[in-house]
């Protein structure tokens, strides 16, 4: 008996302590949130006369580095736009439960970033019950924003009406990086088709490309994402269609496609002899990068861009590393294609819930006009001269080797970036790797063989509902196939509950969307 | 009569009743007060339009539930999971701690104690971490091992099987060293004159733990596992979502789980939120049976 009371007193002595931090927490929290909400909405009515005090902004989005950057350029960016900013930054891990989170409590920021397509498509629907402030009519008043790309604004539109100010990326940045110096050894050209690209993998497990006499080596190095990691890739060289393709001129996911099984067997090849990382279904992107970067594997799929940083890396280790890049591989049928996104990357949405007046959105739209412009736009892209790069030889931008200072200090600030290169006259950079050069030109290349997604700018209710669950039925089903737990038929066992848990009804849908727009 | 005996006793013990208050306000402020929240689950609930402007739609979010094709089987590896908890984790801190009291030297037990308590303090990503470093099949510790054995490697991360016992070693790795705190208190309490009282009666150390360690300490173990049992559906959201992945879904997929891709990942709040009332109210039936069970042994129970 004395016992439970005892430890009935320590639990309320607990408690009280618990309950008392959580209420400072909340008040706190609100009390900052009221604050900047009233002083944005006078600050937008002010005349323009007299000097004005620094606008309060509030922004939330998502950060890719593991730790909040230091607040040097934040501190200039407010200083040139007479801004009080308050940045929310949100590893990218969690970014859409957060997202959720604020969303459903009314607490989201004066400027949300929406970071990619797929989440955005998630608020569709609130957009459409007018949560979030149309910013079509305005744009035309700003100089700078006024240059968005229209085919892309319209690419972010939701019934036709515009939302969103978006950043602009490469529509497709995907390709091979491979070591140079291992298929050099080995006699390998750059592979130009899917039967070379298995050949070079082959050969990178078994021919010893390493020369050190011993079988410790693999061709492919591969994570957890199927999308953004080797398959959705490989799936163009297969001439698997972009998310969605055409059947009689019916829309069809791309998983009913015969060439999606195609890939799904050239995987499945890849991994019973061995040729790809064999925990690649649980691998991150930290994991499939050492892979490549200590010498265990030959290639890495996925953004053509990233072997800047895969070079650097490597070369720490061992300083006769080369890579080299490769695209326009051709499957079976003979052509070459490669997926694309819609043109934009990130996007920001302004939520009503915290932007109370037509002013407040002004104010905040003249922000972003700001960062357009090519100094500021600079900054946020490159970070400060003389620290974070140099200019060199016709004006190009050399970033400073040190990616570790960078990853600190600036590149977090380049997801603020609105527009890109194609509507602001921004510095350009100097690659003094060659195979980043490359790469460069392969990004532009790629242009050349796109295949779109042919939903983009279409739309189903119940894909915005549970479209991530049920692909998650799908990319299961394709890892299961790979890894030899699922055959064919088990695969379309698995279509098959796709269909019946709601995929019926978004064919259904894309297809009356589709035929809408027509 | 009664009533103003209460209000004696009250006022008798006022101070400790003011101690209580601010737990109470805890509990109906943070624990009673969101239950109002569970309403949305009988609505198409939208954030925007609130829990008074949403549409109602009944049991709507239940029938898609009960008839969703993962229910069973998220139903099956919940009760899977926590049935292994109660089989092999349970009695694991007992086991220890009774092993612990044997040890005569007290700055070694204090050692062994302090050591199996660390792993408490770490998070579940650096247990699955650790654990993750030991099994995976491009260089982890134990394949290599398999593999310099000539044996087969064994693909621990990505297959059913493995699953459940990985799960349930992390569990007592990083847990078993903290349960035994409660019974190694009991055990201390137990009466010295009962142990020596035995030895005079020639009892050796297994009749001591058999005849008197575990029956002194038999109603702390069964309030732990009525409690445990409280605890049915909470097996460690973040520890199984650290270890799901494609290949062990149909083993791994619990239903905390599934409320956080269902709702947080995705926004279906009325949906998760049925979710995770239908879970709470499994629970509900399991304590209250384990309660009328322990009544039933001459127990005590907890209320």
């Amino acid at each position: 008996m004395r016992k439970k009371q005892m430890t009935s007193t320590f639990r309320v002595l607990c408690t009280t302590t618990l309950a008392g931090c959580i209420l400072a927490g909340c008040a706190s929290g609100t009390g900052g949130n009221e604050g900047s909400a009233t002083s944005g909405t006078n600050q937008g009515g002010a005349s323009t006369s007299e000097v004005k005090a620094p606008f309060k902004l509030t922004i939330m989005t998502n950060l890719h580095t593991p730790e909040v950057p230091t607040d040097e350029i934040e501190k200039m960016l407010e200083e040139k736009t007479n801004t009080d900013l308050t940045i929310n930054w949100v590893p990218d891990g969690s970014y859409e439960e957060k997202l959720n989170s604020s969303f459903a409590t009314g607490s989201l920021p004066q400027a949300v970033y929406m970071k990619n397509q797929t989440t955005y498509i998630l608020f569709r629907d609130a957009i459409r019950n007018n949560q979030f402030w149309e910013i079509g009519p305005f744009i035309k008043d700003y100089p700078n924003l006024s240059k968005l790309d229209e085919l892309v604004v319209k690419n972010t539109a939701v019934d036709g009406k515009t939302y969103a100010i978006y950043q602009e990326r490469p529509l497709s940045r995907q390709g091979i990086i491979f070591r140079k110096d291992w298929a050099d050894k080995l006699g390998l050209a750059a592979p130009k088709t899917t039967d070379e690209l298995y050949n070079m993998l082959k050969q990178f497990k078994e021919g010893d490309p390493d020369g050190n006499g011993k079988a410790d080596t693999i061709g492919l190095t591969d994570r957890s994402d199927l999308v953004y990691g080797a398959f959705k890739t490989v799936a163009s060289y297969f001439g698997t269609p972009n998310n969605w393709g055409t059947v009689d001129g019916k829309l069809q996911p791309e998983f009913m496609f015969p060439q999606y099984k195609a890939t799904m067997d050239f995987f499945k090849k890849l991994y019973d002899e061995g040729l790809i990382n064999k925990d690649f279904p649980v691998t991150s992107k930290e994991d499939q990068q050492n892979l490549v970067i200590t010498g265990k594997a030959g290639m890495y799929i996925g953004s053509m861009a990233d072997v800047q940083s895969l070079h650097q890396k490597t070369v720490e280790i061992n300083p006769n590393a080369l890579y080299d890049v490769a695209n326009r591989i051709s499957g079976p049928s003979g052509d070459a294609g490669i997926w694309s996104i819609p043109g934009y990357g990130n996007l920001v949405l302004f939520p009503k819930s915290s932007v109370k007046s037509e002013e407040e959105l002004k104010s905040i739209l003249a922000f972003y006009d700001k960062l357009m412009e090519p100094e500021l736009a600079n900054l946020v892209k490159w970070g400060v001269p003389d620290k974070h790069y140099t200019i060199v030889e016709g004006g190009l931008v050399q970033k400073v080797e040190d990616t570790k200072m960078t990853d600190r200090e600036q590149k977090p600030y380049e997801i603020l970036q609105v527009g890109g290169e194609s509507t602001i006259d921004m510095l350009r950079p100097y690659n003094k790797l060659p195979a980043k050069a490359k790469a460069e030109e392969l990004i532009i290349e790629n242009n050349s063989m796109l295949i779109n997604d042919p939903t983009a700018a279409l739309d189903s209710k119940t894909f915005g509902e549970k479209g991530v669950e049920l692909q998650q039925i799908i990319n299961d089903a394709t890892y299961r196939y790979i890894l030899g737990n699922l055959d064919a038929a088990g695969f379309d066992g698995e279509i098959e509950r796709w269909k019946k848990a709601g995929g019926e009804s978004i064919i259904a849908e894309y297809n009356d969307s589709l035929a809408k727009s027509q | 009569m009664k009533k103003h005996d209460l209000r004696r006793r009250i006022l008798k013990n006022k101070a400790i009743y003011l101690m209580i208050l601010p737990g109470l306000l805890y509990f109906v402020l943070f624990k009673y007060f969101p239950m109002w929240g569970l309403v949305i689950s009988f609505q198409e609930y939208r954030p925007y339009d609130g829990i008074l402007g949403s549409d109602w739609v009944g049991f709507k979010h239940y029938q898609r539930l009960f008839t969703e094709p993962m229910f069973w089987t998220i139903f099956r590896n919940t009760i899977v999971l926590f049935l292994m908890n109660l089989i092999f984790f349970f009695p694991v801190p007992i086991i220890l701690a009774i092993l612990l009291n044997e040890v005569r030297l007290q700055a070694f037990k204090r050692f062994v104690q302090t050591i199996v308590y660390i792993p408490h303090f770490m998070s579940w990503v650096i247990i699955v971490s650790i654990s993750f470093v030991m099994v995976t099949m491009d260089g982890g510790m134990i394949n290599e091992g398999l593999d310099a054995m000539g044996m087969q490697k064994i693909n621990f991360l990505l297959s059913d099987e493995w699953f459940r016992p990985m799960y349930i070693l992390q569990v007592i790795w990083r847990e078993a060293g903290w349960g035994t705190i409660v019974y190694l208190a009991a055990i201390a309490a137990i009466d010295p004159q009962l142990y020596e009282a035995s030895r005079m009666d020639g009892a050796n150390r297994f009749r001591q733990i058999w005849h008197i360690t575990l029956p002194s300490i038999r109603s702390v173990i069964v309030i732990l596992l009525i409690l445990k049992i409280g605890d049915v559906l909470e097996l460690g959201f973040e520890h199984v979502y650290l270890l799901l992945n494609a290949m062990n879904r149909n083993v791994a997929e619990i239903f905390d789980t599934y409320v956080y891709t269902a709702g947080l990942k995705q926004g279906q709040f009325s949906y998760s939120t049925a979710v995770g009332f239908f879970k709470s109210f499994v629970g509900l039936v399991l304590v209250m049976s384990a309660n009328w069970l322990a009544k039933k042994f001459g127990e005590e129970g907890v209320y």
